[in-house]
């Protein structure tokens, strides 16, 4: 074999190994750590949800797929399936409230309603059941507790 | 004094009304797609759902962002090629149960429902009849439903390449606790 040819084939499995391991890489990426991220938005769960109501569209286009951590009180705690656990965040109206979803929660006993809390996720956008009328409810998603170092 | 009686009668009306519609802001939607090459499966629990059950209307509205992929890359895929979620964040569907009188929603049990109406997915809206369930427990009502969607009906583009990995029929899963609606 010609030394030119080796080294061409040498380049193009080198190439093809490179490829392989990219694709791998990417197709096994891994959720983002919301624990680990830094927040582009600290906002109190009231606030964040009177945003929306005011004017979702301007909301919407600052907030979605922004990570955001919320400060705010629990208004329930619901175990939605084995997996995650969905925690609702009071706001300034009875029954709209911004809604957290942490996936991969082993202790939902100790998030009780009343509770204070600071949550760092994404958000998704928001729910209006009823067109133009409240509950108008901000989703946040892959949420994390935050530790409080107060 | 007058006044006040009709206020207490009115507002004894609008609780009774209120009492009517039961409401979720935790339903569950997710959809499953097998095929040899891979499975692929979509979880969202943030669904927000009512149910009247004077009319036996339904109405569910659920963000395209939510839904959440083992995978990272997948949940891209999905929110960016396929969905679009930026320019269609939401889905919705709103329709009625067509056998309400099947269902005695003061007695504890499960009832075989139909349900029809328009669901919303990709901004294209079609009329869907799917079967389903409901079940009258203590303190509220559960609604499951399972049923097949086809992506093209919905103008969802899956490119040549990864069609195989996707199957024709996506099984959709719909899982709803609702409570009494809180009248405030």
């Amino acid at each position: 074999m010609k030394p030119y040819v080796k080294i061409a084939l040498f380049v193009v499995l080198f190439i093809a190994l490179i490829t392989i391991l990219a694709a791998l890489i990417l197709y096994n990426k891994k959720h983002t750590d919301m624990a680990k991220s830094k927040p582009d938005f600290v906002v109190p769960a009231a606030a964040l949800q009177k945003e929306f109501e005011d004017n979702e569209a301007t909301a919407s286009a600052k907030y979605i797929n922004k990570i955001i951590e919320v400060t705010g009180t629990i208004a329930s705690v619901t175990l939605v399936d084995s997996n995650n656990l969905n925690i609702s965040l009071k706001t300034g109206s009875d029954i709209s409230s911004v809604i957290c979803t942490l996936p991969a929660v082993t202790h939902s006993a100790m998030f009780r309603t009343g509770d204070e809390i600071i949550l760092r996720g994404e958000c998704s956008g928001y729910t209006q059941i009823f067109p133009g009328k409240p509950p108008l409810d901000v989703l946040l998603n892959n949420c994390a507790a935050i530790v409080n170092k107060k | 004094m007058k006044r006040l009686f009709f206020l207490i009668l009115f507002l004894n009306l609008a609780f009774a009304l209120n009492a009517q519609k039961y409401m979720t802001k935790n339903g569950y939607i997710g959809f499953f797609s097998h095929t040899p090459m891979e499975d692929i499966k979509g979880d969202n629990n943030q669904v927000a759902g009512v149910l009247d059950i004077s009319t036996g209307e339904m109405v569910f509205q659920a963000l395209i962002k939510s839904f959440h992929f083992d995978r990272a890359l997948m949940e891209e895929h999905f929110n960016e090629n396929y969905m679009e979620s930026d320019k269609f964040p939401k889905t919705s569907f709103k329709g009625k149960i067509t056998n309400l009188s099947s269902v005695n929603f003061s007695k504890n049990g499960t009832y075989d429902v139909t349900v029809e109406g328009d669901l919303t997915i990709h901004d294209v809206t079609n009329k869907i009849s799917v079967n389903g369930t409901i079940e009258i427990v203590t303190g509220g009502i559960n609604a499951n439903s399972k049923f097949n969607i086809v992506p093209e009906d919905y103008k969802i583009n899956i490119p040549g390449v990864v069609r195989e990995k996707i199957n024709k029929n996506l099984e959709v899963t719909v899982t709803m606790k609702y409570s009494p609606l809180a009248t405030k």
